[in-house]
């Protein structure tokens, strides 16, 4: 399949929504509209304020129409992140 | 072909059962339905009919007026349209009126 | 794994639904199709702030107005099985790819039928849903 999702698949990946939204989770599956299956995925909220908050979630299908980036995570690297002291401006939604 | 003829020449079509709509609105057919539309609108009617591109009659129609800055906020006010036509590709959402209630918030009381 | 053979699997399940208006849907997966519309029961609906709640016996919802599903995390693990099964029974007859149009074997399905339970995350986000921790996503009857 064209779309070179698949070298993801069973990895780390980040998420990023059209309505600016940032998800982590294992890439389990997609399809050719890049609907995507998420598996012990959490979501991490960026505030200016306060540091990155993650909220669990778990199993997720996301829709394709609704995903602006799809990456690939660097585990050793996210897992030197210390989130509590990030500080980031939530993303805005996509304007269509 | 209708939704309805279809259903009428029953078992032999196992096959195309999976082309069939999941959704059987010939159930909903002179009840009250509650229909969201694309973009934010929403109004209840009765069904009078439809076709498979979900494109609906109602009649004695009311629609629920938005807040003028916030297209998705519903207001208390109403207005009538009496009997419209829905066009299919809008519709986003379709529910009975019948059972169908505003309700206190259901998920603190679980949250303890 | 298909996404929408995990939607299929997750049918008689619960869910949380989030639309691209931001309202979300808390109910059991009745049917779904390959535009991922979708029919639920017992549905719990929640406005976009998280302010206004609605009851509904069943709902209708076009797939394409989805944002994304939460689906019980079990339910993964049951399409294996109903992938595995699959393939055995179809290799002797055709090679290739088959459509997704089959359900899984009854068995299988009754196999998983019973208990759930245990771990459920949080369903929705934090804003508005009193916090959602801890919320089991299977709304109560109320």
């Amino acid at each position: 399949m064209a779309s070179g999702l698949e070298s993801y698949v069973n990895h780390t990946v980040s998420i990023i929504t059209a309505d600016g939204r940032n998800f982590i989770g294992t890439l389990k599956g997609f399809d050719q509209t890049i609907n995507l299956i998420l598996e012990e995925s959490h979501e991490r909220v960026y505030s200016t304020t306060t540091g990155v908050e993650q909220v669990v979630l778990g199993l997720h299908i996301i829709r394709g129409d609704n995903v602006a980036v799809v990456g690939e995570m660097d585990e050793d690297i996210d897992s030197q992140l210390n989130l509590a002291n990030i500080r980031a401006e939530p993303l805005t939604t996509i304007a269509h | 072909m209708s939704a309805s003829s279809n259903q009428a020449q029953g078992g032999d079509q196992k096959e195309k059962k999976r082309k069939e709509s999941i959704l059987d609105l010939s159930k909903y057919l002179e009840k009250n339905i509650r229909v969201k539309f694309a973009g934010g609108r929403e109004c209840a009617g009765t069904l009078k009919g439809y076709d498979p591109l979900l494109n609906l009659v109602l009649d004695n129609t009311t629609e629920y007026l938005r807040d003028p800055d916030d297209p998705y906020k519903l207001m208390e006010d109403t207005r009538m349209l009496g009997l419209v036509v829905c066009r299919g590709t809008t519709v986003v959402l379709i529910c009975p009126v019948d059972g169908m209630e505003s309700i206190a918030n259901p998920f603190v009381a679980q949250d303890g | 794994m298909l996404p929408l053979s995990l939607l299929r699997t997750a049918q008689n399940h619960p869910m949380l639904v989030e639309l691209k208006n931001g309202e979300t849907y808390n109910g059991h997966l009745v049917s779904c199709d390959n535009w991922m519309n979708i029919n639920l029961r017992e549905v719990i609906c929640t406005s976009r702030d998280g302010d206004k709640f609605w009851r509904m016996p069943e709902c209708y919802i076009r797939g394409s107005t989805i944002k994304y599903l939460r689906i019980p995390d079990e339910v993964i693990d049951m399409v294996k099985e109903e992938v595995m099964q699959k393939s055995r029974g179809r290799g002797e007859m055709k090679g290739g790819r088959g459509g997704p149009g089959q359900r899984g074997r009854g068995g299988a399905r009754g196999a998983f039928g019973g208990g759930r339970g245990g771990r459920q995350g949080p369903l929705g986000r934090g804003g508005g849903l009193g916090g959602g921790a801890g919320r089991p996503n299977k709304p109560k009857k109320l």
